[in-house]
């Protein structure tokens, strides 16, 4: 990073990630980001954190949805083997015991995997039925991580877009003031020269 | 409208009622007013603010751009403000699994149920139910902690949001008047 980067580093606090998450792996998203939109001045900065920070979070939500989806795999595996499992008449507490310990062998004992997907084929069902009972227990957490997820990607693509504008605006403001610069250097060489030829006319 | 003999009784009432004297009492009221700070943000750190600031306006800004660069440097700190709590929330619900601890005495409806049952010689229990167990592992621990702290980390969004609009457009702001 330049002086300047690490100056405007010491200004902008660092953004705060969890103590199970890794600092280099954000340090290298941001690495990236930096090489990638080159940051000029401050303001640019303060987005390339922010944007860094949000690719960081979209990510950590992605990681969390997927865990979550699969830690109600078990409960929604022993749901669907009670259904599968209950003859009429009969009570879930009664299958319970037997459900949840095909659930728990089902993710080790090839036997047992095999013996639901039978269950499951009797019914005309394969292995979907399980993941959409998982989706179906957790579909309310799934709904506010997807709110979380398009806010943070809203926000990043409105970083983006405003880095874009400030850097494009700002760019325009610095050609005008530089070309005035210019013209005026040129009005002057002009002159110079005009000064120059007249004599020589 | 309160009368001269009113005020005065009210001010020697007051004189005589000086707040919490344990200091648990201290404890319990210090925070009367504090919900969760967010609405403090940036305002509460005004030095780092105009630090910020005044790197963001440059050197010989005009008082329109070195306003927005303030309204910039606060709404940023507030974003890393924010984004610390969020960080904090996840971790203690990590730690915890509960957000808030139950209090079995936390409503007058419980302390009456409570009083209700010494009354009556029923058996009676202040225990506090234990939090429901977390996984043991990573990432599935943060994933439930992420879990049960969504409705917090919806909330801290908004705030989240609305701080970034402050900044970008103070930002624009400040482009906005120098191309002008």
């Amino acid at each position: 990073m330049t002086k300047a980067g690490q100056v405007s580093s010491a200004l902008i606090p660092p953004s705060p990630l969890l103590l199970t998450e890794s600092k280099d792996e954000f340090n290298l998203i941001r690495d990236n980001l930096n090489d990638q939109i080159k940051p000029r001045g401050i303001i640019e900065q303060m987005y390339v954190e922010d944007i860094a920070y949000l690719v960081w979070e979209i990510l950590r939500l992605r990681r969390n949805k997927a865990a979550i989806i699969n830690s109600a795999f078990r409960d929604a595996l022993t749901e669907v083997v009670t259904q599968l499992l209950r003859n009429p008449g009969e009570r879930n507490y009664q299958l319970k015991g037997n459900s949840e310990k095909l659930a728990r062998e089902w993710f080790s004992d090839p036997d047992v995997k095999k013996q639901i997907a039978g269950l499951l084929r009797e019914f005309n069902l394969d292995e979907t039925a399980i993941e959409a009972e998982a989706f179906r227990k957790s579909a309310d957490d799934l709904e506010r991580i997807d709110r979380l997820m398009a806010s943070s990607e809203a926000r990043r693509d409105k970083a983006l877009v405003c880095i874009a504008q400030y850097r494009g605006d700002f760019g325009a403001l610095l050609r005008e003031r530089s070309d005035r610069l210019v013209d005026g250097k040129v009005l002057k060489l002009e002159h110079a020269g005009s000064k120059e030829r007249k004599p020589a006319a | 409208m309160a009368t001269e003999r009113q005020i005065e009784a009210n001010r020697r009432n007051a004189v005589k009622s000086t707040g919490p004297r344990s200091s648990a009492g201290k404890r319990r009221t210090r925070r009367n007013s504090y919900r969760h700070g967010l609405s403090v943000g940036a305002a509460g750190r005004p030095e780092q603010v105009e630090r910020l600031a005044r790197k963001i306006a440059g050197a010989g800004a005009d008082a329109m751009v070195l306003e927005q660069a303030r309204a910039i440097a606060q709404a940023q700190l507030d974003l890393t403000q924010i984004r610390r709590m969020r960080a904090s929330l996840i971790q203690r619900m990590a730690e915890f699994g509960v957000l808030d601890t139950p209090d079995p005495l936390g409503t007058f409806r419980d302390i009456k149920r409570i009083l209700k049952s010494i009354d009556r010689g029923l058996p009676w229990d202040l225990s506090v139910p234990p939090a429901p167990s977390m996984p043991s592992s990573e990432p599935d621990r943060t994933a439930e902690a992420v879990r049960r702290a969504l409705p917090e980390l919806l909330k801290l969004d908004r705030y989240e949001r609305s701080a970034a609009a402050r900044r970008d457009r103070a930002a624009r702001l400040i482009v906005a008047r120098r191309t002008r």
